[in-house]
C-alpha cells in the first residue's frame, strides 16, 4: 500500500509509530464521540418544565367519605385515593392466600407501606391507578361480594384489559396476568386531612427546588 | 477485505459483500482513489462542508424534538430548549454557529476554485452542483433563520420576500402565495419549518451526494491546476497523486480538528459573536409594528444586501442581486484563459481577482451598517469591483499573459 | 512536533484570553466618564452579587416587569438560595417555587397608567445590552414636562417612571445649547451637559452604582441562565480538541513521511 522506500529495519518501526499513532487517535476520537454524544443523550431527559411539572401534588382529605376514590394525577399518571371501611381493612389478611405477593417482597412500594395493608394509615390508600401487567386503568370493585367476581370477592380493583384483579391493598390476586402488587408512590400526610403526593420527607421526589 | 471477484473472505464480511458491495466501494473510494499530492490548506473545505452538514443535521433533529411551531409558540420554545431542556443550549449554539460556521466554510470552499481554476472543464458539472447547493443553503438559512420568529426574524422573513415582488408581472401575487397570507404570518412561518427541516435538507444531500459523483468521475483539481492523471507510472497509477485512504483522511481528520476546536471557542465563548451570529434584535418576540433598527441579513447575505441597496431603482437592484448570485453559474464559460491555476495567470486575472476579494469583503461590512451617502457611495464602488470580476473576465482572460504550466505538480510539504 | 506545540499553545492561549475577556472590568468613577460610555462591570459568576440582585428585583421591578421564561426554582438553584428562604423571603404570595416570574400588574392596567405595558425582562439584557441598562438606570432626571416628571438620556419620554428615586435620589439635567452643522444648515442643539442632584437619594453614589451593578448583573443571569456552566464546560471541551488534534497532527505526519 505504500511507497515507502526505506529500509526494512526502518519500516518495521514505522509501523509500530503508526499503529500506536492511530490507536491513540482513534481511541481519543472513540472518547470524543462518547462525549459529544452525551448532550444529546441528556437532552431526551425530562426537561425542567417536565420536572416542575412533576412536584408534589397536594390533596384536601376532608371531604372524602368512606368507600370514595379521587383520582389526582401526579408526574401524569393517576394516583387512587380512596378511604377504606376499617371493618373491610382488618379483613386484608384473610385472603392471603389467593395473592400472588402477599408480603409485597417483589413489588415496588416505599418502605412504610410494605406492611398488610401497604399504606402509612389505615383508613387512606394511596395507590398507582395503573396496572402493572399493561399499563390500563383498573376499576373499583369496592364493594364485597360483587355479582361478576364471586361471593368471595373481598373489594379492590378489576382490571378491564386483561382482568387482572387487586384487593383494596393494591395486591395482586393469583389467576391475574399482572405479577406484582399495584406500585406505590412517595406520599406523607402533614396532617390529618392533608395528603402530598410526591414528598415523603425522605428524599424529596427529584424536581423542582 | 475482499481480494477480487470470485472470491470472498470467509464469515460475516464475505457474506455481505457477495450482497452489497461495501468492501469493493471502500477499496475503489478510498484506497484506489488517487488524490493529488499537493493540496494545500484551501483543500480542507470540502471535507469541513461535510462535517457542518452532519452537525446540523444531527443538532437540527435534536432542536426539532423540543421546537413548536407556531407564531404563539415558536419563541416560547427557542427559550424553553435554552433554559429548560437539558444541553438544549448546547443545541440551539451548535446549530447557530453551525450555520454561520457553514457559510465560511463554503466560500472558503468556493474561493478555492476561483483561484486554482476548478470550475474548468471537465468539472464545470462539478461547479454547477457545487452553486445550486449554495441556493440551497442559502434558502435553508434564510427559512431556518425565521424560525425562532424574533423581531429580526419577522422582519428578514418580510424584506426578502418583499423582493419577490419586483418581478414584473407575476411579482404582488408570488409575494402572497409564498407568504399564504396578507403578511408574514403563521401560514409563512409553518411552510418554511417544513421546508427547512424535510424538503431542503433532502434536496441537500441528493445534491452533495451527485456533487461526489461528480467529483469521483473527474478527479480533483489542485494548485497548479495540472492533471495528475497525464502522466502515470508503471503501475498505472497517477505519478503525483497518492492514495485517498489513509493519506487525505488522515489529513483530513487534523483539519476537522483544527475546526472544531476553533468551532467550540465560538461555540462555548462567543456564540453570538459580537451580534454577527445571533443578533440582538432577535432577543424580541416579532413585532409587526416596530422594524428593528438598523435592519440587516445575516452576515453571509449582506454582500448581495448591499448591492441590493446600492442601486437607486427597486427593480433594478433586485435583478442586480440576482446576476451578482448566478454570475458564479456562468464561470466555466467566462473564463477563456488556457490556464487553470492562479500560479500561472497573469496580472490581468489576479488583479481583477484581488479587486473580487477586497470587494466582496467590503460589500458583506457595508451590508451590515445603516445607511449614509458615504456608505452609498462605497457600496457602489464595490459593486463595480465585484462585477467586473465576472463582466470583464471573458475578456481580460484572454489578454492575460500567462506563465509556463509545468508538467508535474510542485508542492511544499 | 515543535510547530504543532507552538500552535497548540497559541490556541490555547487565544481561548484563555477569549474566556477572560468576558469578564468586564470594574466600572470607572461616573463623573469621569461620558455617560454613554459608562460600563455595567457586572461579573456573572459573582453569586453573592447575583442574589443581591435577585433581591433588588423582587423588591423594585417585579411590581410591574414580568420574567416569564424565568422560574423561581431555577434561580434558587442557580444561585444557591435555600427553599426555605425563598419561599419565606422572596417568594410572591400564592405563588409556588416552580412557578414562572410574573407581575403583579396586569397588562391592561400597564397600559393605562403608563401608556404601554412594561415589557418582559427575561431577555432585556441580550436584546439591549447590560451597558445599556446600565445607563438607562442612572440617566433618569427631572422633567415636569413630562406625566411621568421623569425623562431619561437613554430612552427619550421613557414610559417609564424614575422607580429607584428613593435610593439615588431625584437629579437635574443641564443642557447645553451646541451648534450643529447638518447638511449645510447651521441648527442649535441641545447637548447633554451634567447632572445636578436635586434630592439627595438613601444612597451614596457607589452604593447606588454597586445596587445597580448587582440589578444588572441579575439580569445578564436571567437572559442566559446557563452562560456559567457554558463557559467551564468550554475549556474542557476545547483542551479535549487540542490534544485531540495534536495527536491527529502527529499521526498525519507520520503517515505523509511516504509521500514526497
Amino acid at each position: 500500500m505504500t511507497d515507502a522506500e526505506a529500509s526494512d529495519d526502518q519500516e518495521l518501526v514505522d509501523a509500530d509509530r503508526r499503529k500506536f499513532l492511530t490507536a491513540a487517535t482513534s481511541a481519543t476520537a472513540a472518547v470524543g464521540v462518547v462525549f459529544a454524544a452525551s448532550p444529546f443523550i441528556a437532552s431526551w431527559q425530562p426537561s425542567e418544565r417536565a420536572r416542575a411539572l412533576g412536584a408534589p401534588v397536594t390533596v384536601d382529605l376532608s371531604k372524602l367519605e368512606v368507600g370514595q376514590m379521587i383520582t389526582p394525577m401526579w408526574r401524569r399518571q393517576p394516583i387512587y385515593i380512596f378511604r377504606r371501611p376499617p371493618e373491610l381493612v382488618a379483613q386484608l389478611a384473610a385472603h392471603d392466600g389467593r395473592l400472588k405477593d402477599p408480603k409485597s417482597a417483589d413489588s415496588e412500594q416505599p418502605a412504610y407501606a410494605m406492611n398488610e395493608r401497604r399504606s402509612r394509615r389505615d383508613d387512606i390508600a394511596v395507590l398507582i391507578g395503573v396496572c402493572t401487567h399493561l399499563g390500563c386503568l383498573p376499576k373499583q370493585r369496592f364493594e364485597p361480594g360483587d355479582a361478576q367476581l364471586g361471593t368471595d370477592w373481598p373489594g379492590g380493583f378489576l382490571c378491564p384489559c386483561h382482568g387482572s384483579r387487586f384487593d383494596l391493598a393494591g395486591r395482586v390476586f393469583s389467576g391475574s396476568p399482572a405479577s406484582v402488587n399495584l406500585r406505590i408512590p412517595p406520599y406523607s400526610f402533614p396532617d390529618e386531612n392533608t395528603l402530598i403526593i410526591g414528598e415523603d420527607g425522605t428524599s424529596t421526589a427529584s424536581g423542582a427546588a | 477485505m475482499a481480494s477480487n471477484d470470485a472470491e470472498y473472505s470467509p464469515g460475516f464480511w464475505g457474506w455481505l459483500n457477495k450482497r452489497l458491495p461495501v468492501g469493493k466501494f471502500m477499496r475503489e473510494q478510498l484506497l484506489e482513489y488517487y488524490a493529488p499530492k499537493n493540496f494545500n490548506i484551501w483543500y480542507f473545505f470540502g471535507s469541513l462542508a461535510l462535517v457542518v452538514l452532519v452537525m446540523q443535521l444531527f443538532s437540527g433533529i435534536f432542536l426539532t424534538m423540543f421546537y413548536k411551531v407556531g407564531e404563539t409558540t415558536s419563541f416560547d420554545s427557542v427559550e424553553f430548549i435554552m433554559r429548560e431542556v437539558n444541553y438544549g443550549w448546547l443545541l440551539r449554539y451548535l446549530h447557530s454557529v453551525g450555520a454561520s460556521a457553514f457559510f465560511v466554510v463554503i466560500y472558503l470552499h468556493m474561493y478555492r476554485a476561483l483561484m486554482y481554476g476548478s470550475y474548468k472543464a471537465p468539472r464545470e458539472l462539478l461547479w454547477l452542483f457545487g452553486m445550486f447547493i449554495y441556493l440551497a443553503l442559502m434558502a435553508e438559512a434564510f427559512m431556518g433563520y425565521v424560525l425562532p420568529w424574533g423581531n429580526m426574524s419577522y422582519w428578514a422573513a418580510q424584506v426578502i420576500i418583499n423582493i419577490f415582488g419586483t418581478i414584473p408581472v407575476i411579482g404582488p401575487g408570488l409575494v402572497e402565495w409564498i407568504r399564504g397570507d396578507y403578511g408574514v404570518a403563521d401560514a409563512t412561518l409553518n411552510r418554511f419549518f417544513s421546508l427547512h427541516v424535510v424538503a431542503i435538507p433532502l434536496v441537500l444531500l441528493l445534491l452533495v451526494a451527485l456533487h461526489l459523483v461528480a467529483l469521483r468521475e473527474v478527479g480533483s483539481n489542485n494548485p497548479d491546476g495540472i492533471e495528475i492523471k497525464a502522466h502515470r507510472g508503471a503501475d498505472g497509477k497517477p505519478l503525483d497523486g497518492t492514495p485517498f485512504h489513509p493519506y487525505y483522511t488522515v489529513k483530513d481528520i487534523v483539519g476537522i480538528g483544527l475546526f472544531l476546536t476553533l468551532f467550540a471557542v465560538v461555540v462555548f465563548f462567543v456564540p453570538s459573536f459580537g451580534n454577527l451570529f445571533l443578533e440582538e434584535a432577535n432577543f424580541e418576540p416579532a413585532n409587526p409594528l416596530s422594524t428593528p433598527e438598523p435592519i440587516a441579513p445575516a452576515w453571509y447575505f449582506t454582500p448581495f444586501y448591499a448591492i441590493l441597496r446600492a442601486v437607486p431603482n427597486q427593480r433594478l437592484g433586485a435583478l442586480l442581486l440576482l446576476i451578482a448570485v448566478m454570475a458564479f453559474f456562468f464561470l466555466p464559460w467566462l473564463d477563456r484563459s488556457p490556464v487553470r491555476s492562479i500560479r500561472y495567470r497573469g496580472w490581468w486575472f489576479r488583479g481583477f481577482l484581488a479587486a473580487f476579494t477586497v470587494s466582496f469583503g467590503a460589500l458583506m461590512w457595508l451590508g451590515l451598517k445603516p445607511i449614509s451617502p458615504n456608505y452609498l457611495t462605497a457600496a457602489r464602488v464595490f459593486s463595480v469591483g465585484y462585477f467586473a470580476f465576472f463582466l470583464l473576465m471573458p475578456w481580460y482572460s484572454r489578454w492575460d499573459r500567462v506563465k509556463p504550466v509545468p508538467d508535474r505538480v510542485r508542492f511544499h510539504e | 512536533m515543535n510547530r504543532s506545540a507552538l500552535f497548540a499553545a497559541a490556541l490555547l492561549g487565544a481561548a484563555c484570553s477569549l474566556s477572560v475577556a468576558g469578564q468586564e472590568p470594574a466600572a470607572p468613577a461616573a463623573e469621569a466618564v461620558p455617560w454613554d460610555s459608562w460600563q455595567a462591570g457586572n461579573e456573572v459568576s459573582n453569586v453573592a452579587s447575583l442574589q443581591r440582585g435577585f433581591r433588588n428585583f423582587m423588591n423594585y421591578c417585579v411590581g410591574c416587569h414580568s420574567m416569564k421564561y424565568v422560574r423561581y426554582s431555577r434561580v434558587a438553584t442557580d444561585l444557591k438560595i435555600p427553599t426555605g428562604m425563598l419561599k419565606a423571603d422572596l417568594l410572591p404570595d400564592g405563588a409556588a417555587p416552580a412557578d414562572y416570574i410574573h407581575a403583579s400588574l396586569q397588562a391592561q392596567d400597564g397600559v393605562a397608567w403608563f401608556g404601554k405595558e412594561p415589557p418582559d425582562l427575561s431577555l432585556i439584557a441580550r436584546s439591549r445590552g447590560v451597558d445599556r441598562i446600565y445607563r438607562f438606570l442612572k440617566t433618569f432626571y427631572l422633567d415636569p414636562s413630562r406625566p411621568t416628571r421623569t425623562n431619561n438620556l437613554v430612552l427619550d419620554a421613557a414610559a417609564m417612571p424614575a422607580v429607584l428615586s428613593d435610593l439615588e435620589g431625584v437629579k437635574a439635567a443641564v443642557f447645553s445649547d451646541v451648534k450643529v452643522t447638518v447638511d449645510g444648515r447651521t441648527i442649535t442643539e441641545k447637548k447633554f451637559d451634567h447632572f445636578v442632584t436635586v434630592v439627595p437619594g438613601r444612597m451614596s453614589g457607589p452604593e447606588f452604582d454597586a445596587f445597580l451593578r448587582d440589578t444588572v448583573n441579575f439580569l445578564d443571569y436571567a437572559g442566559e441562565p446557563a452562560q456559567v456552566d457554558r463557559r467551564n464546560l468550554g475549556v474542557w471541551v476545547v483542551l479535549f480538541l487540542l490534544v485531540f488534534t495534536w495527536l491527529a497532527w502527529l499521526l498525519k505526519k507520520e503517515y505523509w513521511k511516504d509521500v514526497h
